[in-house]
């Protein structure tokens, strides 16, 4: 293989995100003005939190699906103690604490009881969706407005904002923890074979439990943020369609879902042509009802980039 | 904050109620409500008035009861509920259906079996009655004030409905032929679905800020859609105006000095107690119109409201001021409580 | 690794593991429809029996062709979406052509076109089958969306109708046709050697790669079998509701999922019967109905359904090892 076939095949994904960007530049202008662009990185935060803790559990050939819900949960946890104490300091230690907690519960059931994370995660996406409802008095919306929210919600450094900078600073303590740590080659052997990651030594369930618990903990992040932009919360927000972008965000940069394959630059990079795409679709004003089906056509068209350029690899389904 | 003062104030006023009225055991009165969702803010407060009336009929009168259920945007779980619910044979229905046309052989069905079909929103002709908003001129009436308000050369962005669905396309039209009254001062820049759903509008509000720097007021025709861009604009040091539709109590507190230029006062609270109120009069024989209208006044304040009229907006619309507008969408047994019916 | 060591174990066990599984799903039916006939003595009606087994004729069928599915190892997600958009297909035919069997036959050959896609990237391509279908379930609504212009349109045709919309008295004619469509899948899965094929797949894909490409074509035609499936569902859902409608079929996928899970049917593969099934989707459409009945609120359905899910199959595990000791 040349050099140049190489580099496109292992970062496709920024070729196929830039091209995108000059066709939209091209059929409007106004795309590429520094205000859109701050507005789409603002927009990608929440999705990024989600796809990123998703990223580790993909990796080690497990899924997560109540990660959308639980962050729409989170954000009502956070409401409730604001509405309650007029502060946020307690209602982070409860997010805090609570994502975690929901995660090792995840983990746990996954770990020891080997039950599928599919199972365990979809019964945690009915419980999230019921307890949003149920936490908050009859159901009704507690609004948020404080500096605190100001200032996740809005606050910019050097014109950009606080929010993407705090995802950026996560994405480059997950690079370095994946790649220069052995927690990565851990996880990766847990997705590629899990049994003999358990011959070789690894503490799988310990492994598994840490993965859950930091994807709990994104979907508590995401909940922050979401409450703070949203500058009030209120059950049933769409928390489903945030996991959908995220699992997208990550299969589109490269990851395997099956395990054992994916790297934090190309989540990454999913992750900002997710939010070209969705900005875009409503930039340009393309008509709602193909919105649904863009989507569906990039998923697979991404899935079938995959398979072209990493053929090999692919085993089996699911 | 105001949800505690509110349910201590129904508290209060249900138990005053409850003393000054004569006690006597009726015939049992059971209304079930089957609606198409359950979170938007307004079927929220819609939902709580409905339950609070049932309360305060049940402690006035005796023998009131009744639940609601939520399709959840499904016209099959709809289905199921409204035949299992004509099954249980409550005395009156109200139903929101999602789609008019599927449920025809149902209201035959209901009947048969001695129940009272109220449609509400979409009216339907073999319904016995049908609970009606008036959205064509409702929607005029926020596009008058648009024009009344903003100064000549002003730009809007208007949120729509989900496409297809026949109350926001009424309310479209009407915002629009409102607008037509000052042709050419006012520019319709945007205009976009939302689909009822907070966090699109939210997307939207975001990519029109960047998209009109000039943008003068953004239009909705559900206060849903003005939580978010409200805190967008507010977090983008914009100052944009917004006109609602909802009567959605927090919406219209941000009236007076706020950012919240006029809304429509429908409020899910007055809505729910409209209901109850409704059933107990079908229940105990009054003579009511087969087309039942809610009474929908446009909600201003005061100062603008002279403002309005001084820039030819019709004296003949019915306006009501925010402090009034507030209490009544607070408390809807004040407008529809046991009291209303004595 | 655990299927093939089951299956080298031989029948016997297994049986008795599935066996007490439906006792005990068979007794958590009795104790829920005994519960709600005490909170509400009409659920025992013969109407509401008629309601409630019309109200999950749907999910039936849609179940029946995920338990296929997932005996191969699989999932699709987008059985939901594809109800709307076949019969988005169906409805379409229908009304431009006036003939009905254009239209029955339009419907079934859109569902199972996108059940051909799933197979195809699934079985040729050994994509993930959740990555596929995730697409596919986008996909299928957004065509919905853009076939209806968002819109419902009205169906009068009596033929069209037919399936979904008669009753005889309380009793629904759709009944007696999903148990025929179960009774022949029975013979499908458990006497031809394509059934075997299927449970083959499933236990352990390495072996069943060792008696040819005939692993290839057993994955694409379970997804095609369930297209089919959601094909019929899709007329009687329009035949139900008089029109067809874009959002039809909202969520089924998650139920269809929840229902066969409940049933006893392995995620990953190789274990499973349709009859676990027929009892998963009875314990999930008496648990709705008597929610509805009782007019629980929705949050509350919520977070029972997820506390039964997980209830259920943590039971079912524990007893397994139980037993495997």
């Amino acid at each position: 293989m040349t050099n140049a076939a190489r580099l496109f095949r292992e970062n496709n994904i920024i070729f196929v995100t830039l091209a995108c960007c000059l066709v939209f530049f091209l059929i409007s202008p106004r795309f590429a003005s520094l205000d859109n662009m701050s507005a789409i990185s603002r927009q990608i935060v929440p999705i990024g939190l989600i796809a990123l803790g998703q990223f580790f559990v993909v990796v080690s050939g497990n899924i997560d699906l109540s990660m959308g819900m639980a962050s729409v949960f989170f954000s009502i946890v956070l409401g409730v103690f604001f509405g309650m104490t007029g502060g946020v300091a307690w209602g982070i230690v409860a997010v805090i604490a609570g994502s975690v907690a929901m995660g090792v519960f995840n983990g746990t059931l996954v770990a020891k009881l080997k039950l599928p994370a599919f199972i365990v995660t979809l019964s945690t996406l009915f419980m999230a969706t019921g307890l949003s409802g149920l936490i908050i008095p009859r159901g009704q919306q507690i609004f948020l407005i404080g500096p605190f929210f100001r200032y996740i919600g809005a606050e910019k450094y050097f014109g950009i904002y606080a929010s993407f900078l705090f995802l950026a600073a996560l994405f480059i303590l997950a690079y370095v923890v994946y790649n220069h740590t052995r927690i990565g080659s851990y996880i990766i052997a847990i997705g590629n074979n899990e049994e003999n990651a358990k011959l070789s030594g690894i503490n799988v369930n310990a492994v598994k439990i840490g993965i859950f618990a930091f994807s709990g903990l994104c979907s508590g992040l995401a909940g922050i943020i979401l409450s703070a932009r949203m500058g009030f919360v209120q059950p049933g927000l769409d928390g489903n369609g945030l996991l959908m972008d995220g699992i997208a965000a990550i299969i589109i940069g490269g990851t395997l879902i099956l395990g054992g394959r994916g790297t934090i630059g190309g989540a990454f990079w999913g992750l900002i042509f997710i939010g070209v795409i969705n900005n875009s679709l409503n930039l340009l004003n393309v008509e709602d009802v193909w919105h649904l089906v863009f989507k569906g056509v990039v998923i697979i068209a991404a899935l079938a980039m995959n398979w072209v350029l990493w053929e090999s690899r692919q085993v089996q389904t699911h | 904050m105001s949800v505690k003062t509110l349910a201590m104030k129904t508290v209060a006023a249900t138990a005053l109620l409850a003393t000054g009225a004569m006690a006597d055991a009726h015939d049992p009165l059971e209304i079930v409500f089957i609606n198409d969702g359950h979170v938007a803010p307004y079927h929220v407060a819609w939902l709580t008035g409905l339950e609070d009336a049932i309360a305060a009929y049940d402690e006035a009168f005796g023998g009131v009861s009744g639940h609601w259920l939520s399709a959840e945007g499904s016209l099959e779980r709809m289905i199921q509920q409204v035949e299992t619910t004509i099954n249980e044979g409550p005395d009156v229905m109200f139903v929101n259906a999602i789609n008019t046309e599927a449920f025809e052989p149902l209201i035959a069905q209901a009947q048969e079996a001695g129940i009272v079909w109220v449609a509400v929103h979409s009216p339907m002709e073999s319904a016995d009655y049908s609970f009606t908003l008036g959205d064509v001129t409702n929607g005029t009436n926020q596009g008058l004030a648009m024009c009344a308000l903003l100064p000549a050369g002003s730009t809007v962005g208007i949120m729509l409905g989900q496409a297809g669905n026949p109350s926001g396309e009424a309310r479209h039209e009407g915002i629009l032929n409102g607008l037509s009254t000052c042709e050419g001062d006012i520019e319709v820049v945007a205009e976009q679905p939302a689909d009822w759903d907070t966090v699109r509008a939210q997307s939207i509000a975001e990519n029109w800020l960047t998209q009109f720097p000039d943008l003068t007021a953004i239009s909705g025709v559900t206060d849903a859609y003005l939580y978010p861009s409200i805190a967008i604009a507010q977090s983008a040091g914009r100052d944009i105006a917004f006109f609602g539709y909802d009567g959605d109590v927090p919406i219209m507190s941000q009236m007076n000095g706020g950012p919240v230029m006029a809304d429509i006062l429908l409020s899910g609270t007055r809505e729910g107690w409209n209901f109850v109120q409704m059933a107990y009069r079908i229940h105990r024989g009054d003579e009511l119109e087969h087309l039942y209208d809610f009474f929908t006044p446009l909600v201003m304040t005061e100062e603008n409201h002279q403002r309005a009229l001084a820039n030819g907006f019709p004296a003949d619309v019915q306006v009501y001021y925010t402090d009034a507008a507030l209490e009544v969408a607070e408390f809807g047994y004040l407008e529809f409580g046991p009291d209303s019916v004595q | 690794m655990t299927a093939a060591t089951l299956n080298t174990e031989g029948q016997s066990p297994k049986k008795i593991q599935l066996n007490t599984r439906y006792m005990f799903l068979i007794g958590l039916i009795v104790v829920a429809s005994v519960g709600f006939s005490i909170a509400n003595p009409n659920f025992f009606s013969i109407a509401n029996i008629g309601i409630l087994l019309r109200s999950i004729s749907v999910l039936f069928l849609l179940s029946m062709g995920m338990t296929f599915i997932m005996l191969t190892g699989g999932i699709d997600l987008s059985v939901g979406s594809n109800v709307a958009f076949a019969g988005g297909v169906g409805v379409v035919v229908l009304t431009s052509t006036g003939i009905p069997v254009l239209g029955f036959a339009a419907a079934l050959i859109a569902a199972m076109a996108i059940g051909f896609i799933n197979g195809f990237f699934i079985g040729k391509l050994k994509l993930s089958a959740f990555m596929v279908t995730l697409a596919t379930m986008a996909l299928a609504r957004g065509l919905a969306l853009v076939i209806y212009d968002a819109d419902s349109i009205n169906v009068t045709n009596t033929t069209f109708l037919w399936l979904g919309g008669t009753s005889i008295g309380n009793f629904p004619i759709v009944i007696p046709f999903v148990a025929l469509v179960f009774a022949a899948l029975c013979v499908v899965l458990y006497k031809t050697a394509y059934g075997r094929d299927v449970y083959a797949v499933g236990s352990n894909i390495n072996t069943a790669f060792l008696m040819g490409r005939q692993a290839d074509r057993t994955v694409v035609s379970v997804y095609v079998l369930t297209g089919l499936l959601v094909g019929i569902a899709a007329i009687i859902t329009v035949g139900r509701v008089s029109s067809g409608q874009p959002w039809a079929g909202l969520y089924l996928e998650f139920d269809a999922i929840t229902a066969v899970i409940l049933g006893g049917t392995s995620l990953f593969g190789g274990r499973g019967k349709l009859f676990g099934t027929i009892l998963g989707v009875l314990l999930y459409g008496i648990i709705i109905n008597g929610l509805i009945l009782t007019g629980t609120n929705p949050y509350l359905q919520s977070l029972i359904k997820g506390l039964i899910l997980l209830g259920v199959v943590l039971i079912d595990t524990i007893s397994q090892r139980r037993s495997a000791q």
